[in-house]
């Protein structure tokens, strides 16, 4: 549940812009994420609404995109996505979630773990490539006024 | 624009009052027993001290402190579990014996995640178990601290020729990136023995301290007996030699301000 730390991330990255381009209030905003970081929307988009609040952020309109993962391996060539690769981790590795309980995979917290911790499901090698599906970028800001 | 996340972790570094880098040409010279002794030495003093192992390919802070339980997140990230008066975060909380075979894009992400991610909460101190070498994952933590005057490094490495010429590149890597450095700590420096005290792999010649305008901050002895207490999960009980080196390293640090 770390949604609320990337929400604070992504204002403090936008409010600077914001007092840069002496703009009043933002209006949209459009931020592409990648399917790894198994993001929850509503919590992501809830902490963004609340920690905007008496910012030039409040009641801007929140977007998102999710861009797809894919993988390839360097060994044998097969190409697998996210869903497929979740099969390849470990049980035994997870972060618990303080308030719940739950138990959660590194890959939430730090998604370049994958490299790490997932294998190519045809031949098991570790040696294969993220080719897309990772980071968190904000794509667009709309400033007003 | 800037990386939000990497923004983030720098946002996190500044806020600690002082941060010390352990840093050394190559591996295998002790630079996580150095990083993790002086950590513990500063919890031991009072001041609130955090741990981070940012060496990717062989995080041993875990194994030092025998700790293996699993990681807790909050609402704002992962937890530090604290472990002997000392917070600690390393990747090697996060999977297990596994191998990290990490590799550019990769590993500069991963590290940046690690340090926006992590909850240090108000610290006085932290202590960062470098990766060693001159290598994307040095020149990413470079980065992140760039421009921050809370930070200095301090290099470690073995008195044996080999290492110095390591080690003086990685000075000038530190230097060149704007990286202050405190000082030297010569490990493996000597051994006691049946009442004398032998320097086995030579000593650091004053001519390469006065090309590099460097000094030495501590000298630390071979000591078996570390490995073995931190076999039996007791590594907080340095032993005496040791802990009085750590002590006066610690004395310099906080003289410098
Ligand atoms: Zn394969």
């Amino acid at each position: 549940m770390h949604e609320w730390s990337l929400a604070e991330a992504i204002l403090e990255a936008i409010i600077p812009i914001v007092k840069h381009e002496s703009a009043g209030r933002v209006s949209e905003v459009e931020i592409v994420y990648g399917e790894m970081m198994e993001l929850e929307l509503d919590i992501l988009r809830f902490a963004l609404e609340e920690l905007s609040k008496g910012t030039p952020l409040e009641g801007s309109r929140f977007m998102f995109r999710e861009e797809k993962a894919s993988f390839r391996c360097n060994s044998c060539g097969y190409k697998w996505d996210f869903e497929q690769a979740h099969d390849t981790l470990p049980e035994d590795l997870g972060i618990r979630e303080g308030t719940s309980g739950d138990r959660e995979s590194p890959i939430h917290f730090i998604p370049d773990l994958a490299q790490a911790l997932m294998r190519c499901p045809s031949c098991g090698s570790r040696d294969f490539e993220v080719e897309s599906g990772r980071g968190l970028r904000i794509y667009k800001v709309v400033l007003e006024g | 624009m800037e990386d939000p996340i990497f923004d983030r972790a720098k946002k996190k570094l500044r806020k600690v009052e002082r941060i010390t880098l352990v840093a050394s040409g190559k591996g295998g010279v002790g630079k996580s027993i150095l990083a993790a002794s002086l950590a513990l030495t500063s919890a031991n003093r009072g001041y609130r001290t955090g741990l981070l192992d940012l060496d990717i390919h062989g995080p041993s802070i875990p194994n030092i402190f025998g700790f293996n339980d699993e990681l807790v997140a909050g609402k704002e990230g992962l937890i530090p579990p604290v472990v002997n008066g000392l917070k600690l975060m390393s990747l090697g909380l996060m999977v297990g014996g596994n191998p990290v075979p990490l590799k550019g894009e990769s590993k500069r992400s991963a590290l940046s995640f690690l340090l926006a991610m992590t909850e240090w909460g108000d610290l006085d101190h932290l202590v960062i178990d470098m990766p060693p070498g001159t290598g994307d994952e040095t020149l990413f933590c470079l980065r992140a601290l760039r421009n921050m005057d809370n930070a200095g490094a301090i290099v470690i490495t073995t008195p044996s020729s080999l290492s110095r010429s390591v080690v003086a590149r990685l000075i000038g890597l530190l230097r060149e990136e704007g990286m202050r450095i405190y000082g030297l700590v010569e490990n493996m420096a000597y051994i006691k023995c049946c009442g004398e005290t032998l320097r086995p792999f030579g000593s650091i010649d004053d001519d390469f301290l006065s090309r590099y305008g460097l000094r030495i901050l501590a000298s630390l002895p071979i000591d078996l007996s570390i490995e073995e207490r931190i076999k039996k999960g007791r590594f907080s009980e340095l032993p005496g030699d040791f802990r009085y080196q750590m002590e006066k390293l610690l004395d310099e640090l906080v003289g410098v301000g």
